[in-house]
């Protein structure tokens, strides 16, 4: 698999931290610092940080092989309710696939995406951990 | 002016080792004899960057035919083919084109099966979902998940899977021709907890081929396109629910409206990657309840669906409109309708971006 750098320079704000968008529209919130928003379209966005803390909501245990996922698998991938109340999905690790439950509390940490083997790019980006 | 469906052809879906992309073109071409005269070729398919090098895939195939027409190739994830064909349409009814040959052509047999899933993975977006671990199979295991916790039962998904099995039996180009049981169920892979590759779609290269015009041929062997509609939804990490499939619903709403539809009497293809959506989908719009429902249904995906028939990805929406078009004429596989009306479904990711197309007889 072959790896940009600069593509993945630009996203790491997203990448590296929970940010939020909240509309000054419709008054929701989304995952991700992105310009407009997604449900009402609006261009008057804010952004917050979130502080990383949330509930796991629903979770899945996926043996779905695909390029990169081979050492990897089985992994847990999670829809986890923040603490500012917005969803985000994301690997679930650092726990026995059988001991993760619904309504689990969790905090972002960074961990290793994906690398250009042996010696390319590494990604680093935020998964989830038992708090 | 009206856009018609006057001809058109399938290859089996299946693990064709021998045969490329062009060579998939050719194939179903020959066996196309409205195929030839036409003046504007529509291309779909979604995946040659990544799984054959080539971009401008359609030129090629056309040079490769012997042609010196215009050919444009449509991407749209999974609803590549319907978006070609609506595509077609649109050419036709505005003078762009006199004849329209829509081609949809997908090799996902190139590599490995676990590099073909990455590839279909992309369907999803890669910085924000795909890099995170999120995968097809995931969301549609966490929507099954959302469907039970209200109260639809596990055989229902099941339920729909030995449907559409029970259904290729009798289709020429069905990559899946056998039945499968509950039991089946038991033993099976798991590609995300509860959902198991009994699931699934199946995964096959395929090219199927369509002609759209102008005018009608003889009455008993075209139909007319008389609707087409698109949808965006939102991404499904920024649902309340991942099962909330509001494009699909929606878009499927207004054709049923339109048109005074009932979707248990005139013939159906819903996009069934994963058994969870079209169960959303049809209880969203009243017609399942928790106990399913899916015997009162005379037409639906009477081709077997993306889980038998298979799902040749870029390909799968033309193979759709073709089936519903012999289903409205002549008879595919056997099968012969007196519905008016076909409406044809076609989504790509989970409800990320659906489309619908309605003909009439």
């Amino acid at each position: 698999m072959k790896l940009s750098a600069p593509q993945f320079w630009r996203v790491r704000e997203n990448q590296y931290k929970l940010v939020i968008t909240i509309c000054g529209d419709c008054g929701k919130k989304v995952v991700f610092k992105r310009p407009t928003c997604p449900y009402c379209g609006s261009g008057r966005v804010e952004y917050a940080e979130s502080a990383g803390v949330g509930v796991v909501e629903e979770f899945t245990k996926v043996y779905f092989k695909r390029d990169s996922s081979e050492d990897r698998l089985p992994e847990v991938v999670g829809v986890v309710r923040l603490g500012e109340g917005v969803r985000v999905v994301g690997e679930i690790v650092s726990i026995r696939d059988s001991e993760v439950r619904e309504g689990m509390e969790v905090e972002a940490v960074l961990r290793k995406y994906v690398s250009d083997d042996p010696y390319g790019i590494i990604y680093y980006g935020i998964k989830f951990k038992p708090v | 002016m009206s856009a018609y469906v006057v001809g058109g052809s399938a290859v089996k879906v299946d693990r064709h080792f021998e045969l490329g992309y062009r060579d998939l073109a050719y194939r179903v071409v020959r066996d196309c004899s409205e195929c030839l005269d036409v003046d504007y070729v529509v291309i779909s398919s979604a995946l040659p960057e990544l799984s054959a090098h080539q971009i401008d895939l359609g030129t090629h195939v056309v040079q490769w035919l012997g042609r010196r027409i215009p050919v444009v190739r449509v991407e749209s994830g999974e609803s590549s083919g319907l978006a070609a064909v609506e595509l077609a349409a649109s050419l036709v009814r505005s003078g762009g084109a006199r004849k329209a040959l829509v081609l949809g052509i997908e090799k996902v047999t190139e590599y490995p099966t676990y590099t073909t899933n990455y590839f279909y993975t992309l369907t999803l977006d890669y910085e924000y979902e795909v890099l995170r671990g999120v995968t097809p199979p995931a969301y549609a295991s966490l929507a099954m998940k959302e469907l039970i916790k209200s109260g639809i039962r596990r055989e229902c998904f099941s339920e729909w899977a030995i449907r559409m099995h029970e259904n290729a039996t009798s289709i020429p180009h069905a990559m899946l021709k056998f039945k499968i049981s509950y039991d089946s169920f038991r033993d099976a892979q798991v590609l995300a907890d509860p959902l198991t590759l009994y699931d699934s779609f199946a995964l096959g290269d395929g090219a199927a081929a369509l002609v759209l015009s102008s005018t009608p041929s003889r009455s008993d062997s075209s139909v007319e396109v008389v609707y087409t509609n698109a949808e965006v939804g939102l991404p499904a990490y920024a649902r309340e629910r991942i099962s909330d499939l509001s494009a699909s619903t929606k878009a499927l709403k207004v054709a049923v409206e339109k048109f005074g539809l009932n979707l248990r009497k005139v013939v159906v293809e819903l996009h069934d990657s994963y058994t969870p959506y079209p169960i959303a989908i049809l209880r969203a719009l009243g017609y399942l309840s928790n106990e399913c429902g899916l015997g009162e249904f005379e037409h639906l995906n009477l081709s077997g669906g993306l889980k038998a028939r298979g799902h040749p990805i870029g390909a799968t929406g033309v193979y759709q409109v073709y089936e519903v078009f012999k289903l409205l004429t002549t008879g595919l596989g056997g099968r012969t309708t007196s519905s008016e009306y076909g409406v044809v479904h076609s989504m790509s990711g989970p409800d990320n971006l659906s489309r619908v197309l309605v003909l009439k007889r």
